[in-house]
Order: structure tokens, then sequence, then C-alpha cells
């Protein structure tokens, strides 16, 4: 579990990591409730933040490549899906602690205006696996750190547009309705409608485990990309 | 027995043949130098052999057994030094190493143990602590060898470990080897620098364009010239009518221009020295005028018609 202890080692080490994990998810507590959906809109944009901090978190693999640190491991008796695992691992454990903060401040600045704080934060806690998931696998996907972020952030926005985040899936056309299932976002903002509108937890099961799936993909798709 | 055993290595990159057709056999407990100009295809005869990335034909044995891309059991016991520098920037020297040691499976008062003792061997136990950014060229050339060498392999690659470093430095990580060699661990040494493996490699394998070009001690590579003779010249102008001229010499085999010092080299008893120096009279301007005894230089010079540092980066 080496490379999983010095996710954090390295991570800890820059203490703007820290600020920049923190100061959005709180910000964004105190978004107040819109017209829709029935919950304060932070923990329902709460997705794009995940999605960003993923973004943030995995950049370090492409910096491991960049600077061929990689190529090094890849001496070595780790695999690439090792490498991105533990990795992921690492992240996971980092944005659980965030999550935690954020639904533990909801409570206290929505009370009972914040439905199922705790189904949210397994929510957002398995939505954070396939963000990190995505995010890994898109920077194995690319050379330079710049044109990687930038273009992530738009595709961010995009997934959220599409996905059911910003409006309902309900207002864009019939044909759209179904192919933005394949983005990992719209089962974010599945699951978390499920919570704002009460029905039953069950429901969440299917969202969940597709959640699960979407971060399994991502990681093998991520592995299949040589090191160097 | 043999280490390592390639055979028949064809490598491509689209059309571009960077391997073609290697064979090549490593002793246990040899220095091999492995020598080519930049683009020979040293580094990635390397990175087939370590295992980083696969061969379009071929087959590789190590440790007598068959190295495919990415076989975890065979990596356990070589180490890599990179070309590059590749070390972790945001840990000091001692995590770079606790790192890069616990990949390979060490842990507890074992790694640290082991740490120690890498730091002491390449000389930075006092800058354990120090991030790598720190060090100069040199120190971390030696951190870059660190790393591959805390798990022991039995088997250490080195990718021109020594480019760009300040002479002390570099005597440094040459008797670092030797003693590593000593304590016996194989080592395949690449290298652009001749003066290094002419006093280090107990054997040596010349690579150019993809190609085995040459391969014996050096003494054996040296006798095959042996019937050369070199002369170096200086003039103040080598215009291409002197160079014309030498060429036309009998028994001239080959001439060379780098800047103002002309290499001639003829058969040996060619009674050409005689004969150079009055054409270059002619010309005027003669700095200094020489014969020198071949050298693994001349082995390369001669097989491959070109200087070894012909577009040989000195970072
Ligand atoms: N990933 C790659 N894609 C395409 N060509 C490559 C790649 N890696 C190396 N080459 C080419 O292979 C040749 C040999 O390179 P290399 O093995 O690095 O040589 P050396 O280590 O002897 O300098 C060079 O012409 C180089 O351009
Ligand atoms: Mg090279």
């Amino acid at each position: 579990m080496t490379i999983f202890t010095f996710v954090f080692k390295r991570f800890f080490r820059k203490k703007s990591n820290i600020v920049f994990l923190f100061v959005l998810p709180i910000g964004s507590v105190f978004i107040p409730t819109a017209a829709w959906p029935p919950i304060p809109l932070g923990f329902h944009y709460y997705s794009l933040l995940l999605l960003l901090l993923a973004a943030r978190l995995g950049g370090i693999t492409l910096e491991d490549r960049t600077n061929k640190t990689l190529l090094r491991l890849s001496a070595s008796p780790i695999s690439h899906f090792q490498y991105l695992f533990q990795n992921l691992l690492a992240y996971t454990v980092i944005l659980t602690v965030v999550n935690l903060v954020f639904v533990f401040l909801g409570v206290i600045v929505h009370g009972e205006n914040l439905p199922s704080p705790i189904l949210l934060f397994i929510i957002y806690t398995v939505f954070s696996m396939t963000a990190l998931g995505f995010s890994l696998a898109w920077y194995s996907l690319f050379r330079h750190m710049e044109t990687a972020f930038s273009i992530l952030g738009g595709v961010i926005v995009l997934m959220g547009m599409l996905g059911g985040v910003m409006w309902p899936v309900e207002a864009m056309p019939e044909y759209l309705q179904q192919a933005v299932m394949l983005l990992p976002t719209y089962w974010a903002a599945e699951s978390t409608l499920i919570v704002a509108y009460g029905t039953q937890a069950k429901d969440l099961g299917t969202p969940l485990v597709v959640m699960i799936l979407f971060c399994i993909a991502f990681l093998l798709l991520g592995s299949r990309r040589r090191l160097t | 027995m043999a280490i390592v055993h390639m055979k028949d290595i064809v490598k491509r990159y689209s059309s571009h043949i960077v391997l073609d057709n290697i064979d090549l056999d490593i002793a246990y407990g040899e220095i091999l130098g492995l020598l080519g100009p930049n683009g020979a295809g040293k580094t990635t005869l390397i990175h087939a052999l370590a295992g980083i990335h696969g061969f379009d034909s071929g087959a590789i044995e190590v440790f007598g057994k068959e190295q495919k891309a990415n076989l975890l059991e065979i990596k356990r016991q070589i180490g890599l030094v990179t070309q590059e520098i590749t070390l972790f920037t945001d840990l000091t020297a001692k995590e770079n190493l606790a790192f890069f040691g616990g990949v390979y499976g060490l842990k507890g008062e074992k790694l640290k143990k082991r740490i120690d003792e890498t730091l002491e061997f390449v000389g930075l136990s006092e800058h354990a602590r120090k991030l790598p950014a720190k060090f100069s060229g040199g120190m971390k050339r030696r951190l870059n060898i660190a790393c591959a060498l805390v798990h022991r392999p039995k088997f250490l690659i080195m990718d021109e470990p020594t480019v760009g470093i300040d002479p002390q430095s570099r005597n440094h990580i040459l008797e670092t080897i030797r003693q590593l060699n000593q304590q016996g661990t194989t080592i395949l040494y690449t290298t652009h620098y001749i003066e290094e493996i002419q006093n280090l490699a107990s054997r040596v394998v010349i690579m150019d364009q993809g190609h085995i070009i040459a391969n014996g001690t050096i003494d054996e590579l040296v006798k095959k010239i042996q019937y050369e003779e070199k002369i170096k010249l200086e003039v103040a102008a080598p215009t291409d009518d002197l160079l014309e001229r030498l060429r036309k010499l009998d028994g001239v085999k080959q001439v060379l221009k780098n800047e103002k010092e002309i290499h001639i080299i003829s058969q040996v008893e060619s009674g050409n020295l005689d004969r150079v120096l009055s054409i270059a009279r002619e010309f005027g301007g003669i700095h200094s005028i020489s014969a020198e005894k071949p050298t693994l230089e001349d082995v390369f010079l001669t097989l491959t018609g070109k200087r070894l540092r012909d577009g040989g980066e000195e970072e």
C-alpha cells in the first residue's frame, strides 16, 4: 500500500490543497433552496463540485507521467491498475472527509430542511469514487496539464447541464433523455432527487450500483493506457 | 550462464524500426557497456528488457524466464536507473527511497535499514531530509541511482546515469558501480561517453541505428582496428580542398573534420604521416599533427563513419 500512503504525504505537503478542498464545499452549504429541486441547491450541485475536486486531485497522476516517475514505477512490480486503484482509494478517503464536513455543516445550517443527511453522505461518497475514476481515466489520455484541466472544466459543466443537475432531464428533448443515462452525473442527480422528493431509500440501489460500475469502468479504461 | 538472453528482438514505432534483430547475452556478474549515439535505440532496448514495453518479435529471457511486458515477477529483481531524473520533487531524498523501496515490497525496519545504507552508499546521508530541488545536478543523479538500489536488485540497468554532471560526481558514481559489481550485481551500463566505459566495462556492445555493430571486450574491439592508423591534424583553415587532397592519398580510409581538427584514418604502415604533413604544409597554418593509438572512439568511428558525440546532447 505504498502508493496509497504516499498520496496523503504528498497531498498534505501543499497546504493550498487543503484550502482548495474545503472552500467551495463550505461556501455552497449556504446556497438556499430554489424553485427546483426541493433541497438546498448546494446539495444538488455538489456532484459537480465533486467532479471538480476530483479533477484537481487526479491531476497529480498526470504530473507523475510527465515527470516520468510513472515510467520508473512501470519498471517496478506494480501494475498501472494498482497504481490507479491505490490513488483512487486514497483520494476517496480524502473526499469522504470533505463530504462529512459538508453534510454536517448542512445539518447545522438547514436543519430539518435538509432531507436524509445520512443517505446524502452515502451518495456523495459513492459518487466521489466515480468522479475520481473519471478524473484518473481522463488524465491518462492527456500529455499536458493545462489542456487536460481546461477541457475537463468544460466537460464537467456540460455533464452537469445534460445530466439533470442544472435543470430536470424531463426539460430536454425525448431522444436526449435516454442518452444522458450514459453520464455519471445523471445518476448522481437522480439519487439526490430521490432523496429530495423523499422517495423510498431502496430506490437508491440502482443509481449507487451504476455509479460504482462507472468507477470500475473508468479505472479499467485508465489502466489500459501505457505508462510512458 | 546468462542472466539475459535476447534473441532477434524487433521493435517498431509505426514504420520506423528502432530495434532491428537484436541478439544479446549478458553473463552473470559482468559489467556490460552499451554504447551508442543518441537515437541508436539503447533506451528502447533497455525498456523492452525491463518489461516496460513489449516488442514486435523475438524473445527475451531474464533470469531464465521469459520476459513479457508487465511481468511483475522478473521486475522484482531488476533495478532501473532511468535516463531522465525521475524523482518525486515533493518528497525528500529519504521519502523517495521509502517510496521506491515500498513498491518493491520492503517495509518496516528492513526498509529503514536499507534506506540508510543506500543513502550512505551514494554519499547522501547528510541530505536525507532535503527535497531534491535543493540538490546539485550530481546529487540528483546519485539519488536517481539510489532509488534503483534500495531493493538490492541482482541485475542493475543504468541508462546514461551520468549525463550532465561534474567530473567529481561522475567519478563517485563510477566507483559506486564498481563496488556494486564486486558485491555481485550484474550491470548493464548505457552511455554515449566512451571514456567512462573504457575503464569500467568488462565487455562492450556498440549500437547504431537499431543494430548491434560490435560486441566484445575492449581489447578485442581495439584489436579489430589495429590495422589502422590515425593521424590527427589541426590547421587554421580546414578547406574542402585540403580534405579532398587527403582523401586521395593511398591507403587512406576515412577523413573526418571536426571544426579545426582533421582525423585521417589509413591502413597501418601506409607511411601517410609524412605525406599528410607535406600536403598540410602546402595549405599552411598547421597547429599540430600527431599519430595516435586507436581507442574505443576509433572503433566506433571506423564502424559507423561518424563520431559518437554527433548530435549527442550535452546537457
Ligand atoms: N515512443 C516512441 N515513439 C516513436 N518513436 C520513438 C519512441 N521512443 C523512441 N523512439 C525513436 O526510437 C529511436 C531510438 O530511441 P532511443 O531508444 O531513445 O535511443 P537512445 O536511447 O539510444 O538515444 C529514436 O529514433 C527515437 O526517436
Ligand atoms: Mg536513451
